[in-house]
This record gives C-alpha cells, structure tokens and sequence, in this order.
C-alpha cells in the first residue's frame, strides 16, 4: 500500500510537468496580451512597452517559464500581474471557499440520489422507479444556472429574501455559512444527484441479481438487512467512482455557480484570471487544480481497499 | 403518507427561509430605531477593482471607486461645467498661456499631512513621465512647466493655449496623489470624500467616510460597499430583496424593475456611442465612397430600437449627453437611410456587386453582438455580405489596438469635451485613432480649436469637425444608450448623470425606513 501511494506521487511528477508547460504554451500564444487588457483601449505605445518591460513579458518564452516553474518549485507561485497580490495565500483562501461548497453540494446530492436510487432499485419498474428516473432525467437535462438562478429570483421575489453577502466559513458562523451556501449547494447537488442517482439503481439492480442475495435472504434476513448489509458494500464501488470523479471535479471550482451566487472560490478566481490574461494565476491555479484532481484520485482508489478487501494494490 | 413525505421537505424549507427574512427586516427596523446608527450604501459591483492608482489604472471598476478616495483640481457639474475642487479659483494671463490656481488651504491627504501645490506639481510631472505609463498623459501634454510660488498657489506654463486644460483636470484619471506614497496600488491615499477601509478580494470594497473631507457637507453616508456580483440576476434579485441599495442594470432587467415597489429606477443618458469603425488602410475601405455607403445604408433609429430596446438616440462622434457641443444628428446628411445613393456610391468606387467582409467585436457585450447583427443585415441590403467574429475581451483589445482590423463594432466614449471626442480618436496623431485615418485639414481644425478661446468660435470649429468626420466617416457613429440604476427607496439624492457616478454617491444617503 505505501509503495502504491509512493508510485503514485511519482507519477505526479511527469504529469505536473506536462500540465506546467502546456498551460504556458496555450496561455501565451493564444491571442490578447495581459498589458493591454490593464492598460485598456487607451493607452499610449510607450506605456505598453514600459508595463510589457516591467512585467518581463518582454524576455524570450523559455526564460519566462523557467523563471515562473523555478519559483513553483520553491512554493512561490509569484503574483498576480494585475494586482500584484501572492497567488498560493489566494488559491489556498479560493480553495477553502471551494471546498466547503463541495463537500455541502456532494452531501446534498448522496441524500437525494442514494436513498431514492437504492429504492427504485428494488421497486424496479414500479410507478415510484419510473417517477424517480423521469426525476434524476430532469436533474442530468437542466443546466445548473437555470436552476440556480430561478431559485435566487423565487426566493427574493416570494419571501423577499436573498443570501448574505459574505462568505463565512463552517466554523466561524455556521449560520451564514449556511444561508449563503445552501442555494448553491441545492442547485449543484441536485444536478450531481440526476447521475448518481441512475449509477445507484442500476449497480443495486445488478448486485440484488446476485446469488449471495438470494442466500442471505435464504438464511432469513430481512429484505432490509440483506439490502443493507449484503447489497450496500458491494454496489457502491461504481457509486463511489462517479462521486469521486464529481468532487474532483468541482474542487476545481464550478465557474457559473460562484458566479451566480457571489462565491468566492476557485473557479472565479482563475477564470478572472483568464478573461485578463493574468499569466501567473491561471498557470498557477490550473497547476493547483490538476495536483488536487491526482490526489483526490488517489484518495478514492484507496478508499476502494477499504470498501473492498479483494481490492489490493 | 406519500404526498407528506414531499409535503414536509418543501414546508421545512420555506419555513427557514421565512424565518431568515424576518429576522433580517428585525435588523434593520433595530437599526433604524438608533438614530445615530452608522449609514451604509451598499452599490452592486459588476466587476473587482484591478489596483486604486488613478493615474495609472482605466478598469472602471477602479475607477468607481479611487474617485471616491482622490479628488482632481476641478470638478464637472450636470451640465459638463467646470467648477471648482481642490482649486479655489484660477486666472489665465493675457495670452492665455498662464495659468495661476489658488489652492483650496488646509486640505489633508487620509495619512493626516497637509496637501500643498508640491503635491499638485508632483502629480502632473508623475502624469506627464512616460515611466509612468500615465493614461492622462496625452491630454496634459500641452504643459511646458509649473511653479509653485507658495503651498497654495499653482502656475501651470502652457506651450500652445489649452482650453481643455480645466475640463481634462476633472478626470479621476488626474487626481492629485501624495508624493511620499510609492505604490499608490498598495495604497491608496487621497484627499477625498472617502477612506479606503477595505478590500476582500472577490468580495467587497469598503469605503468609510472622511471626516476631515474639505467640503464639510459631503458625503452624507458613513460608508459605501462596493459589494461584488457579477451575475445580472443576482443583481436584480438582490436589489429587489433590499440585500443591496443600488445596482446599475441593463435595459431589459430596468423594464422589469418599473413596477416593483421600493425600487425606483433612474436612467440618463451616456456619453458613450457605438460604432462601427473601419480600417482606412485597408481595401476596400480606403475609399471614402464605400464607408459613406455604410453610412448612408445604416439606419440609425432601428440601431437605437432593436439594440436598446428604444431607449438609445442616434448619436455623432460627439454624444448627445454633451448637448454644448453635440451637433444634431440632422446636420449629417448620410444619417437619413438612402439606399439609392449607398449603391449608386457603391457603384461609383467599383462594388457595384458589394463584397464580402468580417466585423469584430466583443462576445462579452451583449449590446455589440447585438449592433453587429444589426449592423450585418442593414449591410446586406447593399450587397455587403459581413461575417460576425465575436471575440473575448483580452483578444479584441488586442486586435483593436494592432490598427490592422478590418471593421469593429465596438463602444466608445465620447468623454466630457469635445476635445476628446474629436481629436483624441480622430486625429492622425489621437491616442485613439486607431483606424489610420488621416486628414490634415481635419487635424488644423481640432488644434485649432483647442487653442481659441472665444467660445463662440471654438464651438463652430468643431462643428466643422465633427461634419468632417461624418463624411470621410473612419467610424459610422451609431447610437448613445441609456444607463440604467435600480435604487432602492431608502436611498435618497442619488442622481447619476453622464458627468460622473461620483458626484452622485457623494450625494447619496440612506435612511433606514423599508
């Protein structure tokens, strides 16, 4: 097991490296240049050349990269080109931000899908399977701003009421944390619930099919103890896996929502960062988000081991 | 037993809600009740502030707010007036080349020391040094030097008269900034109405009042908070809730706003006009008759229709908000739609047949894509078959400043005079003439204007002017548009117009009353 983890962060190195230079590569040659978009529309050729000169993006693109990966490699990521603010405190303050809404939203979507999945499994093709996958249809074909933005206007046009403005974490003030958060946490979750709702019916269907099912429901279990006890553990590999994909996924920040919702998390921050052709962040926060994606990767496939004893590595 | 198990969730969920909105109407009826209460204006921000340098950064975002913190020599009123700020009064000499201001005294900076003309000088030398990569460099670039005979007087020396001198002063691009501070991007240090409190990245801006502010009546809240929201709708649901006070909004979202209660929507017109701008270097462009043709085949008012939604006004290079010195559009022949004399101009340059053609221009203003199109169809009718290439911001500026486009829509801002609106984009040497257009006679006209004096005269050269750049048409003017703030009625004296959102927050207060 600890030779597995080992391999597998060595095998982060070369795909680091490869994100590193590609996101260089794309990021300077497509078109627009972060001085002007700072500068604007008005500004003089001498000003140009002054920020272009003070901002290094005058030098050849090897030495930029190699002055701009030197630095990652020794933990400084550099700053902002536009605000000249440290990058690492603000992706890790974004990522916090990110975090805790992932965690809310995947909470949210195993409440709604697993229960729901699990049920319209062993009422296969009743009139409750058919409601439930018309349902989680539903949640996979509405895009989540549809969603989110019809809940926001709802809510402040019928109860006049609308999320604070601030950010607070989990620990700090539960309350406001709640109140800003659970829009979008509905709204995402219940988007995540459409397929993992689907992934649990039929990984259950399948498993309840099995032989040792049927002789755990010979032995005289209950048809809830044989679901729970015998079905659960065995279904919930590919369960597992998608929701594993969908928090990877989202950690590297659901761009529209935090929009929609004034969150500030990853997705906002780097897609800024984008829009401005602010070098250093979007090479820093895309390298962020794909080491984050690897690790929560690795997390899954052992906690498979855990699920699963006949999963060793 | 079933429904209730769908029942129960959904009544659970309301009931928090509810529960969370009255308990906030609790907190602001506790608020109103002290009647000393701190007063907070909370305005909707589309966009982060990108650095507070006021000479150095453009973003509006940024400027929203450093001209909040700064204040400039002079100031405009309503009407485009220069009055007076930090300078008391001003005299020219006889040749109009020397002009003395007497400093407002005992005004201070936010860091307590005492603001002099060394502060003032230090400022325009700071503008006036390419390292700086001022944006106000341009318009200040008729300055031979200064003199500061004592800590309250100003001598500007002028090479050639400037009479825009006293308008471009009012730019929040030249305000005064403190000598000693060295990055006015880390710190932000003015002498004005607000004190930069606070920056949450990704957040909020808050701004708390100056109590030492110079012009004792102003500003009449405690603090604004510029909060971040980038979404429309958000915007609009949060000003409807009350969860903010003002929100600029577009002009589809400002029509749904009309018959809310305790929201009033305020609008004026802007100073800004869209157009279509055309490379002059370029075939089949360098021919004066084809860009006449655009302009004689464009119809305006369906322009001002369809893309604002009725609230725009067809506009010349100079916006009709400067009524001073806008001339009427019915001045500019090619503004009545002739379709006849489009083809027969056509014909005359060798397109009898049209061509083919690519109008660049910006995805992320919905307004643009819109004109575009607009644009696009109007074209067809002379046989102009025109490809729309929508572009993200970073990129359009790009190509916008590589004077080597073929068309863009784009929207500019004609600014508050007409020295900007006419030799700064169209001039051969203009910051902003981007579109190789070059015309002598045209350039002695705006230069001349710019050095007379009399009024009268000056308004007729650039009459002249602006007649033309209609006819040798380097952009087809379009049209102005409206802005359009959602206020919530607890907000009173906010009266935005196009000469600057500031003077309208300085002006702004809150009562506490739902």
């Amino acid at each position: 097991m600890g030779r597995y983890i080992l391999q597998r962060f060595i095998s982060l190195i070369p795909i680091v490296f490869g994100i590193s230079v590609l996101v260089f590569l794309i990021l300077h040659l497509v078109p627009g240049n972060p001085v002007l978009v700072i500068l604007g529309t008005e500004a003089t050729d001498e000003s140009v050349k002054a920020l272009t000169h003070q901002l290094g993006l005058d030098q050849p693109l090897i030495i930029q990269y190699s002055r701009w990966i030197g630095g990652v490699l020794h933990g400084d990521f550099g700053v902002s080109i536009r605000t000249s603010a440290d990058i690492l405190p603000e992706l890790l303050k974004r990522f916090n931000v990110t975090f805790q809404l992932t965690v809310f939203s995947i909470l949210i979507s195993w409440i709604i899908a697993i229960p729901i999945g699990m049920l319209s499994a062993v009422k296969a093709h009743s009139p409750i399977d058919v409601i439930a996958r018309s349902i989680s249809m539903l949640g996979i074909s509405i895009p989540n701003f549809a969603i989110g933005t019809l809940l926001l206007l709802m809510l402040s046009l019928i109860f006049n009421w609308f999320p604070p403005l601030q950010f607070a974490n989990l620990w700090d003030d539960p309350a406001t944390w709640f109140k800003k958060l659970i829009l979008p946490a509905i709204t995402v979750g219940i988007v995540l619930a459409g397929g993992l709702m689907r992934m649990t019916r039929s990984s259950f269907m399948e498993t309840l099919d099995k032989d040792f099912i049927r002789t755990a429901r010979a032995k005289g279990n209950s048809k809830g103890q044989a679901l729970l006890h015998h079905a659960f553990r065995n279904s919930s590999i590919p369960i597992l896996t998608l929701a594993g994909m969908q928090f990877g996924y989202l950690l590297g920040g659901s761009v529209i929502i935090e929009q929609l919702f004034s969150i500030p998390g990853l997705g906002q921050y780097i897609l800024d960062g984008i829009y401005h052709r602010d070098y250093p962040v979007v090479q820093g926060g895309v390298l962020f988000v794909a080491i984050i994606f690897v690790v929560v990767n690795l997390i899954v496939d052992i906690i498979y081991s855990k699920i699963d004893p006949r999963i060793k590595y | 037993m079933k429904k209730s198990a769908v029942l129960i969730p959904m009544l659970a969920i309301s009931l928090v809600f509810s529960a969370c909105s009255s308990k906030s109407s609790q907190g602001t009826m506790a608020d109103t009740n002290k009647a000393s209460a701190p007063s907070q204006l909370i305005v909707a921000a589309e966009q982060e502030p990108v650095g507070l340098d006021p000479n150095k950064v453009p973003a509006a975002s940024s400027k929203r707010i450093y001209s909040l913190v700064y204040d400039t020599l002079t100031v405009m009123d309503n009407d485009f007036n220069v009055k007076p700020s930090l300078a008391d009064s001003w005299t020219y000499s006889e040749d109009g080349k020397t002009l003395t201001m007497k400093l407002h005294p005992g005004v201070k900076f936010h860091n307590g020391r005492e603001m002099t003309s060394d502060d003032v000088k230090y400022t325009f030398t700071r503008i006036l040094d390419p390292a700086t990569g001022a944006l106000s460099k341009s318009s200040f670039s008729s300055i031979e030097s200064m003199d500061t005979p004592d800590k309250n007087t100003i001598v500007f020396k002028f090479k050639t008269i400037d009479t825009t001198f006293l308008a471009n002063a009012t730019s929040a691009f030249s305000s005064i900034v403190p000598k000693e501070v060295a990055d006015l991007n880390k710190e932000a240090v003015g002498t004005g109405p607000f004190m930069l409190d606070k920056i949450e990245n990704g957040q909020y801006v808050l701004l708390k009042k100056n109590p030492n502010y110079f012009k004792t009546d102003q500003p009449k809240v405690d603090s604004i908070k510029f909060q971040l929201m980038k979404d429309e709708s958000e915007r609009l649901a949060a000003v409807r809730s009350g969860a903010v006070d003002l929100s600029m909004v577009s002009t589809e979202s400002a029509k749904l706003l009309e018959n809310s209660k305790n929201i009033k929507v305020t609008s004026f017109l802007s100073a800004e006009y869209g157009y279509l701008g055309m490379n002059v270097a370029k075939k089949p462009f360098d021919d004066v008759r084809v860009r006449q043709a655009i302009s004689y085949a464009l119809d305006r008012n369906e322009i001002a229709n369809t893309v604002y939604k009725g609230q725009g006004v067809p506009s010349g290079p100079i916006s009709p908000a400067l009524k001073a010195f806008a001339l009427s559009v019915s001045e500019f022949p090619s503004y009545t739609k002739n379709l006849d004399k489009a083809k027969q101009l056509l014909k005359e340059a060798g397109y009898e047949n049209g061509f083919e053609t690519v109008i660049d221009t910006e995805a992320m203003y919905q307004d643009l894509v819109d004109a575009s199109q607009v644009i696009q169809q109007q074209l067809q009718q002379i046989g102009i078959k025109a490809t729309i290439n929508k572009m993200e911001e970073a990129a359009y500026v790009e190509k916008w400043k590589s004077k080597n486009m073929t068309t863009m829509v784009g929207r500019n801002s004609s600014g508050t005079n007409p020295d900007r609106s006419l030799r700064f984009f169209f001039s051969t040497t203009g910051t902003a003439n981007v579109w190789n257009y070059s015309n002598k006679e045209y350039d002695a006209l705006v230069q001349k204007a710019l050095e007379t004096t009399d009024e009268a005269k000056r308004k007729d050269l650039y009459n002249q002017a602006q007649k033309m750049v209609v006819n040798d048409a380097p952009n087809v003017f379009t049209a102005s548009p409206k802005i359009f703030y959602a206020v919530s009625d607890k907000v009173q004296g906010f009266n935005p117009t196009a000469a600057g959102e500031q003077y309208a927050l300085i002006q702004a207060s809150v009562s506490g009353k739902k």
